[in-house]
């Protein structure tokens, strides 16, 4: 029991932190390494409400906005130039991300900083004390997953940006503004980050480097899940059992690496990752 | 023969090449020099300091050579790097630094890191794998490798790393001289190899994948070598590191480690080995100096100049120095050409019997859509046969499918005996097939030399060292350089020629690579009027000597007219026409396909 | 200004050209497709533009369209001249377009189609009353997938989706490619109909009796170069077409 709770509160935590990095790379085609420091931005976010005296939620709001204004920023300045250069678009916004935390660093200091948890204590599930904040999360991911979706099948957002992946040249010839749809679809990707990045201060201690420890699970589900979300919910389902009973029954260490080593694997069997089934 | 070069010209050429190839060599011995009697002016920080940068230099070298000149993204580096840190530190706590044990910590230091290259090359490089699957690849590596490390308990020291182990026995100056060395070395091993013919391979490797398959050039076993051997430098470098510091730890082999030599490299020049050499040394410096004071900073800056570099000069600083350099009002010779050479075709008799081309009941579809069917076609030495057909008839379908195997398709087809079903489009190759591709496929920074020398490599092999002064290609490669004029621009960046002269290009290296068939979509598509004669004549020409035949695809059906010994008419799918081109011209169904009265 | 651009224009084209081109050139890369090309649509006039594939004729419309650079020459429609215009602005400006290679969202309702090519929700109930007029099979069948329509009813699809919102000049590529020959009747019937109501339209073709049957007027372009125009009427029209198409 405790088993199965662990193991889709671990797949609700890499949803979460993963489905930002999913709509860029969907959309734009670009894979962003300043994901880890979207992230940060977010704990830090929280850090800011929690000194400010706010109620702790309210950082949520704060992130998504904060996330966007700056996805904005970095998609007008850095990414637009660098659409054709996908390889050179990882670096750039890997060495964003170095930029942000340093910036993070000079603000805050490099120090662990603690935050209010935002839901404490444990319920009693099935016989099992569970952390009632995993248990919130999990409905978290189920919220942010059904927000997600109404966002790209019904809105007029979302259909363009479907009409983008799909093909952009009809896309373009239709009329629709490929620019801006792109310009958007970051700033909520970014938006998404911010927000996960304040969902996770509750189970990770909050530091200018935290984002770099996610990124490349997130970056490694999301290779997998290539463009579909519904994809990257089973591949977080699937790879975060893995990592949960690897590390149960066989190491912890190893468990740590079971994400990365089972995508690779997925996607030199199948380039297509998950998407394709 | 054919010489391009009037004798005197060549005469003076001669000793300006030769001076040219001894020049990085003396530049290399005046470097080890200065680098020798340096530490005697260096304090002691200075020393250490440099020591490591070397040393991270020559990683540098080996990332450059990944990914500035073949094109391979890499942050694995790193990992290579500390595997042999760790076996040199693991066997030197074993069993000290005794003549045995140090030969047996570069041993394990080259080879343990080398043959996990070779597995790592072996997951990243697949036929149709992407650039980006090896640089995802290349991403988990240095993970996997510092949690193995992490988990090795008292063998790995786990996260504390190891300390303490015997060492070579020299002072800080001995290592500096040691890694000035090494530095030296490498740099100028790389030096030789990228600009040799060999190292050509690398770069059309970078700028055209396919071209290479499709000239017979094995790209996955290229590629695959490659990281190996890079994979042993880097753990080479960690072994020199192991013995300098004295400590290795898990960063050393982490992916942080592996971004960083990326961005010192992108940093410094990629594709230049000068500029990532010295951008290491200087950056790592820097860093050790002023991080100190200004530790957030310093990474600041150079965060903010890495993003800078990589949008606004991706060449790095090194194309800054070089578009300044290049500015100045200095005497620059240009590059001599090679000589060309007619080299006698093979003559093996072809008057078997056996069809070069075998077609039978091919079908091909994507999901429910059905492309070809039914198609049976035989092709014998001496036909120039014409594809045609209006849009959607599945001519370049039909051209995919015979040069490349692995295309899923049901049916036989055979070349010269030999089933093609599951070979890739390399082995199909060897099989004596070249094809021409409707969009000229060059290689867009070498020069017209080079992609002429690299189509005659299965042939006559690369030199790995040097550059050979002549070009030897079949006659019939030579007429087609010589009609199009192409023989007087050997020299000349592929990059810059016109569209038509670039069509000519890869027809000739087709035709070098004296293939038994040549397949060729749309040759004449927009050339001009000149050049599409120019082709007709070449192919006429070709095919004239019995030995060779020639399927194209084309639209321009004057030009078929033309030059057909037989025309193939294909619609929706299927065989509609094959005969002489009486028979198809005024046929009254061909009138009716173009006319769009067979529709539906 | 403008009105002196105006005048210049009816000079140039007494009738006011919907479509004018003058000496367009443009292409990919370092390859030229299309070459000094010169053509005009008056208004309410179909022009026919027939050629093999590979000619440029896609190419061409393209061009007309921003979507592919022109390199040289000048394009205007009405006194508007267009210069760097995005896709987006040409549809505000009236012109349609029914493209050939992948023209469909395949995977997309035929609704949402729809809904990508209006500008806004609000004008789609108006846009679909439109569409319905043309082809009224459509409307039961707005929530299925595009890609299980038959290639008939996807051309039908294609040339609905850009008559839905009013245009003034319609751009169509190979509209009858694959079409069963009742159907390429009907989708004749629905050109015509909007071309007596106005419309203008440059219409791509391979199939020579369908295309001369509807036009006006016809252009041969060859290796990106007009070779031969004339009356699409003339009785000599078809034969001397085909010459240029065929072996």
């Amino acid at each position: 029991m405790l088993l199965t709770l662990d193991i889709l509160t671990t797949a609700a935590i890499l949803f979460i932190v993963s489905i930002g990095l999913l709509a860029i790379f969907g959309v734009l085609k670009i894979i962003n390494f300043a994901h880890g420091a979207w992230l940060t931005v977010g704990a830090y976010c929280a850090v800011v409400t929690a000194k400010l005296g706010l109620n702790p939620w309210a950082a949520l709001p704060l992130a998504f906005a904060v996330g966007a204004a700056l996805g904005g920023l970095a998609e007008h300045f850095i990414i637009r130039p660098l659409y054709r250069r996908p390889l050179d678009a990882i670096l750039a916004t890997w060495g964003l991300g170095i930029v942000v935390g340093q910036l993070v660093t000079l603000a805050f200091g490099r120090d662990v900083q603690l935050t209010p948890n935002l839901y404490a204590g444990t319920v009693e599930i099935l016989g099992v004390d569970y952390s009632a904040y995993r248990l919130v999360a999990f409905g978290i991911a189920l919220a942010i997953g059904t927000l997600f979706a109404l966002i790209i099948e019904r809105t007029r957002l979302g259909l363009s940006a479907r009409a983008v992946i799909m093909n952009e040249t009809l896309a373009r010839s239709l009329g629709i503004d490929t620019g801006r749809v792109r310009l958007v679809v970051f700033m909520i990707g970014a938006g998404f980050a911010g927000l996960a990045g304040v969902l996770l201060t509750p189970l990770t201690s909050v530091d200018p480097n935290m984002g770099v420890s996610w990124l490349i699970g997130a970056f490694m589900l999301v290779m997998v899940a290539d463009a579909s979300y519904l994809a990257l919910a089973a591949a977080c389902l699937v790879f975060g059992a893995a990592q949960v009973l690897i590390s149960t029954f066989v190491s912890p260490i190893l468990g740590s690496i079971a994400i990365a080593v089972l995508a690779a694997l997925v996607l030199r069997i199948s380039p297509k990752g998950f998407s394709r089934a | 023969m054919l010489e391009t070069l009037p004798v005197t010209e060549r005469a003076a050429a001669a000793p300006g090449r030769r001076l040219s190839r001894a020049a990085p060599f003396v530049v290399a011995a005046l470097a080890a020099l200065a680098l020798w009697i340096a530490p005697l002016f260096l304090d002691t920080f200075a020393v250490n300091v440099l020591t490591r940068s070397m040393i991270y230099a020559v990683l540098a070298v080996t990332v450059d050579l990944l990914w500035g000149f073949a094109g391979i993204l890499t942050f694995g580096q790193a990992a290579f790097f500390g595997i042999g840190a760790y076996a040199t530190a693991m066997i030197l706590a074993a069993y000290g630094a005794t003549p045995l044990g140090i030969a047996a910590a570069v041993a394990a230091a080259l080879v343990a890191p080398a043959l996990l290259g070779l597995a790592v090359g072996w997951l990243s490089f697949y036929h149709r794998s992407t650039p980006l699957y090896a640089s995802v690849i290349s991403l988990v590596v240095p993970i996997v490798v510092v949690q193995l490390i992490y988990s090795g308990g008292e063998w790995t020291g786990s996260s504390s790393g190891l300390v303490g182990f015997d060492v070579l026995p020299f002072e800080i100056e001995g290592y500096f001289r040691l890694a000035a060395l090494f530095l030296i070395v490498v740099t100028l091993a790389a030096w030789i190899l990228v600009r040799a013919d060999a190292g050509r391979a690398l770069v059309a490797l970078r700028d055209n994948e396919a071209r290479c398959a499709y000239l017979g050039l094995n790209p996955r076993r290229l590629q695959i070598r490659l990281t190996a051997a890079l994979a042993g430098i880097a753990g080479l470098a960690g072994f020199l590191f192991a013995n300098a510091s004295g400590v290795v730890a898990p960063e050393n082999a982490g992916f942080l480690f592996g971004t960083e030599l990326v961005i010192w490299v992108a940093l410094g020049g990629r594709g230049t080995l000068l500029g990532p050499v010295l951008g290491t040394i200087a950056i790592d410096y820097l860093a050790a100096n002023l991080s100190g004071d200004l530790p957030f900073l310093w990474q600041l800056l150079l965060g903010t100049a890495f993003v800078a570099i990589i949008i606004l000069l991706p060449g790095g600083l090194a194309d800054l120095v070089g578009r300044l350099w290049r500015a100045l009002p200095v005497g620059r010779r240009e590059p001599a050409p090679p000589r060309l050479v007619a080299r006698v075709a093979g003559t093996e008799a072809t008057g078997t019997g056996i069809p070069i081309l075998k077609v039978e009941n091919l079908a091909k579809a994507y999901g429910a859509l059905t492309v070809l069917e039914g198609i049976d076609l035989e092709i014998r030495a001496g036909e120039l046969v014409s594809l045609v057909g209006p849009n959607g008839a599945g001519k370049t379908t039909l051209m995919r499918c015979l040069s490349d195997g692995t295309e899923p398709f049901k049916g036989a087809i055979a070349v010269g005996g030999t089933p093609i079903t599951g070979l890739t489009p390399n082995r199909i190759v060897g099989l004596g097939v070249g094809r021409k591709f409707q969009v000229a496929s060059v290689f867009e920074s070498l020069s017209v030399a080079d992609c002429l020398r690299l189509a005659r490599a299965p042939h006559d092999g690369l030199n790995p060292v040097g550059q050979a002064e002549t070009l030897g290609l079949p006659q019939a490669a030579l007429d087609v350089l010589r009609m199009t004029g192409l023989d007087r621009l050997l020299t000349r960046p592929t990059r810059l020629l016109s569209h038509g002269q670039k069509q000519a290009l890869e027809l000739a290296m087709v035709v070098a690579l004296e293939p038994r068939l040549i397949l060729l979509d749309e040759p004449t598509a927009g050339l001009t009027k000149a050049e599409r004669t120019t082709i007709g004549t070449v192919l006429k020409a070709l095919t004239a000597g019995g030995r060779i035949a020639a399927v194209l695809v084309e639209h321009d059906l004057d030009f078929v007219r033309e030059i057909s010994s037989r025309i193939v008419v294909l619609h929706q799918g299927r065989l509609v026409l094959d005969g002489t081109v009486e028979d198809v011209v005024g046929s009254e169904l061909v009138r009716t396909i173009y006319s769009g009265g067979a529709h539906g | 200004m403008a009105e002196a651009a105006a005048q210049a224009g009816r000079r140039i084209e007494p009738a006011g050209a919907a479509l004018a081109l003058e000496g367009v050139s443009s292409g990919y890369g370092a390859v030229s497709i299309v070459k000094g090309v010169s053509l005009s649509v008056g208004r309410g006039e179909i022009v026919a533009l027939l050629g093999k594939n590979g000619m440029g004729k896609t190419t061409l419309l393209k061009t007309i369209l921003g979507m592919v650079a022109l390199r040289g020459g000048q394009i205007t429609i009405g006194d508007q001249a267009l210069a760097g215009l995005s896709p987006a602005r040409l549809v505000a400006l009236g012109v349609g377009y029914a493209p050939q290679e992948q023209p469909l969202f395949q995977d997309l309702s035929i609704r949402d189609n729809l809904r990508l090519a209006v500008p806004s929700d609000r004008m789609l109930p108006e846009a679909l009353e439109r569409l319905f007029g043309h082809f009224p099979f459509l409307k039961d069948r707005l929530a299925q997938r595009a890609g299980t329509l038959s290639g008939g009813e996807q051309k039908m699809l294609i040339l609905g989706r850009a008559l839905m919102l009013r245009p003034r000049l319609l751009l169509i590529d190979e509209i009858s490619e694959g079409v069963q020959p009742s159907m390429v009747e009907r989708l004749r019937g629905v050109l015509q109909a909007e071309r007596d109501s106005g419309v203008s339209m440059l219409v791509v073709e391979q199939h020579v009796a369908f295309a001369l049957a509807l036009a006006d007027r016809y252009a041969v372009l060859k290796l990106g170069e007009i070779v031969d125009s004339g009356a699409a009427k003339a009785p000599d029209a078809q034969a001397r077409v085909i010459d240029h198409l065929a072996v």
